[in-house]
């Protein structure tokens, strides 16, 4: 069959379009196997956002040449954002890192010398070494690895099993610290399970949609297209927007609201009180299935110790909860009145008002969201738990389009850090280092012996740079996050720290970021459908794909860093002489026999990876390790959900995710949940329970009080304004992937400082001018935009953090919250000036 | 005439000689080129949008066309669509311009609308406008050959 | 004496006669005066925005546009589009002005959802106006005549060129320039969702 190249192109395009549609057009797919065109198309999670849309990887001649929306994923149908369409480029930039690479001078490895290419072997050699050193001079505590919730499962998974079980140290945390950990404090005070008990289904269910501090316009934008198409089609639906200055979603917006950084503690409780005030709260459901309690207060701002706030704090750290009665919170939440929620907030006292009737109405179905608005917050714990209290006083929890919603940012948030437990304090499964009971079972899922694993929880993100710093952190491994542009205040802690000569800092990159330029080794990894991955999105969704194409040069996966590296640590090496008497079968083998080679992991022999169109996938690490490692890691971390110490978190067969395009977990008997605690929906709440919050043991969520506290940093005279930070729609996180794609670097080329126009005229500046944005800590340049995509209040300023010529996170502050551990990157002091143009 | 490649030499020969001035980190560049991470901010591109062009070819036929021209100004609220002024079915021929793709008018479940998806009401959040501005670093993505007007 | 008396009579009618008109002259140039005066004060922006309604909602929209602020800095203040600058248009669109007052006292559109309410209404006469004088108003900066086609993008200049010269007004395409739209489905259901 010869075809002309405009009959090639209609035919192609109806293919894809039909492979998209799940459908097989009667003689295309023969037509199409048989043309030596072809485009093979594969199912793939974006690799962006957390919201975990559907692509289709086209595939020819061993290059991604397209990627286009899955129609047949429930979560997108079809579409993409901007970036996602551009995936394809990411792999591409011609700065691919493909050869490990060491800071040499005089071939030896130095602390200033130039990045020089060296053989995988070498690079592992030195790491081993420095790795030894630390372990022998100062113990576990010495290494430590931060790692990401864009590892796939199985990577976060054998990193755990590497560092907790393998080093014994809990110097393990993802960078999802800097985004989710306060959604996850949020979570377990409240219902003593992890991840909301709603889905993007609420997107359609719901009557009217909250967002508190979640630009999803920019940020969730495929979630926003739902939201939009609900808003414009379901009579009556309204959306009430809150932020600290006018975003996109205002566009939509029927109650837009600007308020004072802060004092979303303060709208919340006075929302409470509104519905108290009002007799409108859910009696029954108040009685039957929540117990109100009240905070520890006065609890500091997670600054170092020596630090004058933390000194002043009464309680710093305490996250300790007191029983109270339904009139005692009452009275608690009483002083929150519209006109004290009004002043405090600088909101208007109808468009309050209106929210607070909107909570109220037992009606209407409302689905609230947020993201790092309430995440990063040095109260961002407790304002998680004010949005439950609530929803839990109206019973409007649970059940179609009645949801809290906790949206993530990265691609799997959920599935790796969360649910894999690469928190320095966490196990799979929700299991915690802190308790024997937990502890015991994770060893004995993994084979190892009693007392393997060190009870005290480790170095969190911020703590780790701080560390580093102090030189007491001293081997370091950072895979697959630019933590060097994303930490808060870089230049007196995590800066200070990489460059410290006392410490080794190898970095598993894609390309060469700052955080890979402050490192003395560079690791090339392969990237996205480089490898074979599995992720897990915000509404509980696991997705997997298989390896599309080959990494360039020299790269490889992060899981196959992780377990070779492993090879290179006799037991004897790295675990006392009693710990190994327990096993005395370990004796003279290496940590990979241990962990990995241990009859489980290497249980699945190698085998060819063929798609029901009988289309060939590579498996790299399969061929090197010689056994299907992602399925032997996948089943051993299901045992910590089947069968496992918590209930509620079943995880489907390794298999079945490559079927189909995504399961809600629980996953029991082959069925996904999607509202999670409420009968008829979720199979662990019993007939006429109704709900169940079964993560507590009383089947109760906590209902918490928790008060207005101030700000770590607020404006002063001279550091005058406030200073959030955030993302554009068009570049995502660090923009070490989207700015490396001309068409998304074109659309926007690098970060503008957003502010009022009466702003910059008093400062002697207006819109293009370069504004000098100084805090206490650093500084940085940028031009002025005040009539863009966001538009401050007097007094704010917003400055996107993807900028690596500019690095915004010179100018944060790093207060935590001191019960989640996750900075504050929207609320710092600052002071803007004219800088001279040059 | 015979200057000229006598001083071709004499460039040529100082190339080879006078080595490239040092790079901080062996030649490896992040995005902030040579500026070490601690120094200075870069100072702003001050970047214009393109000027209008006729449709600027796609990479790959699934690919969201970009914005061939600057939309500064343009409104997209839940009360009006600046694009669809011109890109409409109503519109596009009055305009001249590209009409908005068939795709557009699905709904989520399937369904066939008689006016663009309200979930495709956004326009920007696939289609973004371009800046006169260069790459980064040049990206090696190749589009199918077809595409790429290379058969 | 008849005559004298006539005479005084006249003499006192012209004198009469003459301060009327030393008076209705010195009156006119004050009222005329004074009339001109308060029109033109009438008609500054400073006038305009003394009002919160046009302040709070259309001032502060047109702000963020290229008519406050664009690469010359010449601006349009409001009444350079929205009031005419012959004599007779401007007094009869100041006598329609009176109106205007009229909803002013009885704070017709004094908050905000109030004036978004009639928003597509006010709009809608502005836009019924400038299509019955041929955008007259837009002309007294923007004429088609100096428009020099080699410094304008290529889309303005295949409009411009098609549009003006088929007998399309500037209003035909420019609506919402300088201020938020009002909700357009109405009057472009293809370039709006819903009713």
């Amino acid at each position: 069959m010869k075809l002309n190249r405009r009959e090639f192109i209609k035919l192609n395009a109806a293919a894809a379009t039909a492979a998209a549609a799940g459908l097989s057009l009667p003689g295309i797919s023969t037509a199409l196997t048989q043309y030596r065109d072809t485009i093979r198309w594969d199912k793939a999670p974006c690799r962006f956002c957390g919201t975990g849309c559907g692509v289709l990887v086209g595939t020819r001649n061993g290059r991604v040449v397209a990627t286009q929306g899955d129609l047949k994923n429930p979560v997108n149908r079809g579409l993409n954002c901007v970036k996602g369409y551009f995936l394809a480029k990411i792999l591409y930039a011609q700065d691919r890192l493909t050869r490990p690479l060491l800071r040499m001078r005089d071939g030896k490895h130095h602390k200033e010398g130039h990045f020089t290419e060296i053989t995988w072997d070498q690079a592992f050699d030195i790491m081993a070494e420095k790795w030894k050193a630390a372990l022998k001079a100062k113990g576990p505590s010495a290494v430590g690895m931060f790692g990401s919730g864009q590892w796939t499962i199985w990577e976060g998974y054998a990193a755990s099993k590497l560092y907790k079980a393998g080093f014994r140290s809990n110097n393990l945390d993802p960078n999802a610290r800097h985004c989710m950990a306060s959604a996850v404090g949020g979570f377990m005070r409240a219902f003593g399970s992890d991840e909301p008990m709603g889905c993007y289904d609420d997107l359609e269910a719901a009557d009217a949609f909250v967002l508190w501090g979640a630009n999803m316009a920019e940020m969730h934008p495929i979630l926003w297209t739902r939201l939009a198409d609900t808003r414009l089609n379901k009579p009556g639906a309204e959306v009430h927007v809150l932020s600290t200055f006018w975003n996109r979603c205002f566009d939509l917006a029927d109650n837009g609201i600007v308020f004072t950084p802060h004092t979303d503690l303060v709208i919340l409780n006075y929302i409470a009180n509104h519905i108290i005030q009002k007799k409108a709260y859910n009696r029954e459901f108040i009685d039957r299935h929540t117990v109100f309690t009240s905070a520890a207060t006065d609890i500091g701002y997670g600054l170092r110790p020596e630090h004058p706030l933390e000194r002043k704090a009464a309680n710093p750290g305490n996250g300790s909860m007191t029983g109270i009665s339904f009139e005692e919170y009452a009275r608690l939440v009483e002083p929150y009145t519209l006109e004290h929620a009004a002043k405090l907030s600088g909101v208007p006292k109808e468009k309050l008002l209106r929210l607070a009737e909107l909570y109220a109405d037992p009606a209407r179905k409302i689905a609230s969201f947020w993201t790092m608005g309430f995440n990063q917050h040095t109260r961002g714990v407790w304002v998680n738990g004010l949005v439950y209290n609530v929803h839990l006083l109206m019973g409007k929890i649970s059940e179609p389009g009645n949801s809290p919603f906790s949206l993530t940012g990265q691609p799997s948030a959920c599935g790796t850090a969360r649910e894999v437990g690469t928190f320095s304090h966490r196990l799979p499964s929700e299991l915690v280092v802190t308790k024997k009971e937990h502890r015991d079972f994770a060893e004995a899922v993994w084979k190892l012996p009693e007392g393997t694993i060190p009870g005290k929880p480790g170095y969190h993100a911020v703590l780790q740079n701080r560390m580093l710093r102090d030189g007491r952190l001293n081997a370091y491994w950072v895979q697959c996050t630019n933590n060097l542009q994303a930490a808060a205040n870089i230049n007196q802690e995590a800066l200070l720290g990489y460059r410290n000569p006392d410490n080794f800092i190898v970095v598993s990159e894609v390309y060469p970021t700052v955080t890979a330029l402050a490192a003395d080794l560079i690791l090339p990894s392969a990237m996205w459908v480089e490898k074979e991955g599995a992720y897990g999105n915000a509404e509980r969704r696991t997705q997997f794909w298989r390896q599309q194409v080959k990494a360039p040069g020299e790269a490889r996966s992060d899981l196959w860093q992780t377990v070779e590296f492993s090879k290179r640590f006799k037991v004897e090496e790295v675990w006392p002489e009693e710990l190994i008497a327990k096993k005395p079968e370990y004796r003279g083998k290496t940590l990979y026999d241990i962990l990995f080679a241990n009859g489980q992991v290497d249980r699945f022999p190698a085998r060819e990876i063929v798609d029901d169109q009988g289309n060939r996938y590579d498996n790299d690490e399969m061929a090197h390790f010689g056994f299907y490692i992602q399925k032997g890691l996948f089943e051993e971390y299901r045992r910590f959900n089947v069968g496992g110490l918590k209930i509620g978190h079943e995880l489907a067969p390794f298999d079945t995710y490559h079927q189909v395009r995504g399961l809600r977990w629980p996953v029991i008997k082959g069925q996904e949940t999607l509202w999670r605690y409420r009968e008829g929906y979720d199979p662990y709440v019993g007939k006429g329970e109704g709900v169940r919050f079964y993560g507590k043991p009383d089947g109760k969520a906590r209902i918490i009080f928790a008060p207005y506290e101030p700000p770590a940093e607020s404006p002063d005279e001279e550091y005058d304004l406030w200073l959030s930070t955030g993302r554009v729609l068009e570049h995502w996180h660090s923009g070490s992937m989207t700015r490396r794609v001309p068409e998304l670097h074109r659309a926007v080329p690098e970060a503008l400082v957003y502010m009022h126009p009466e702003d910059a005229k008093a400062r002697g500046l207006r819109r293009g001018l370069v504004a000098r944005i100084q805090s206490r800590r650093g500084e940085i340049l940028a031009q002025v935009e005040t009539r863009g995509r966001n538009r401050p209040p007097r007094g704010l300023i917003f400055v996107p953090w993807f900028d690596e010529g500019r690095l915004i996170n010179k100018v944060t502050l790093d207060a935590t919250d001191p019960l989640s551990k996750e900075t504050d990157y929207k609320k710092c002091a600052v002071k803007v000036t004219k800088a001279k143009l040059v | 005439m015979k200057t000229i490649p006598a001083t071709a030499f004499a460039i040529l020969f100082l190339s080879l000689a006078v080595p490239p001035p040092a790079l901080a980190e062996g030649g490896l560049k992040s995005l902030r080129g040579d500026r070490p991470i601690g120094e200075e901010s870069l100072q702003p591109a001050f970047t214009k949008w393109q000027h209008d062009s006729k449709p600027i070819a796609r990479q790959f036929i699934q690919q969201p066309p970009v914005i061939p021209h600057s939309i500064e100004g343009y409104t997209i609220n839940k009360k009006f669509n600046k694009c669809l002024t011109c890109h409409s079915w109503a519109n596009y021929k009055k305009a001249g311009a590209t009409k908005v793709s068939l795709t557009h008018f699905t709904n989520r479940d399937g369904v066939e609308l008689a006016n663009i998806a309200a979930r495709r009401y956004f326009c920007t959040q696939c289609h973004v406008p371009q800046l006169d501005v260069d790459p980064l670093v040049p990206n090696a993505f190749q589009p199918v050959e077809l595409l790429n007007g290379q058969r | 004496m008849p005559e004298s008396g006539q005479e005084r009579k006249t003499k006192t009618g012209r004198s009469a006669l003459a301060a009327i008109l030393a008076v209705g002259f010195f009156a006119g140039i004050i009222f005329w005066g004074g009339f001109n005066t308060a029109m033109e004060l009438t008609n500054t922006e400073a006038f305009c925005i003394s009002c919160h309604e046009m302040r709070d909602n259309v001032y502060r929209e047109y702000q963020n546009t290229i008519h406050y602020s664009n690469r010359s800095g010449v601006r349009a203040t409001c009444p350079d589009c929205h009031v005419p600058r012959e004599w007779v248009h401007k007094v009869a669109r100041k006598i329609r002005a009176t109106n205007e007052l009229y909803h002013k006292l009885m704070g017709t559109i004094n908050t905000p959802g109030k004036f978004e309410a009639k928003r597509l209404q006010m709009a809608r006469n502005v836009w019924r106006t400038m299509k019955k004088t041929d955008s007259r108003e837009c002309r007294n900066c923007h004429d088609y005549a100096s428009m020099d086609y080699v410094k304008q993008e290529r889309r303005a200049m295949i409009q411009h060129d098609q549009g003006l010269e088929s007998g399309q007004t500037c209003i035909d395409c420019h609506k919402g320039i300088a201020h938020e739209l009002p909700a357009m489905y109405e009057v472009d259901p293809s370039a709006a969702i819903g009713p």
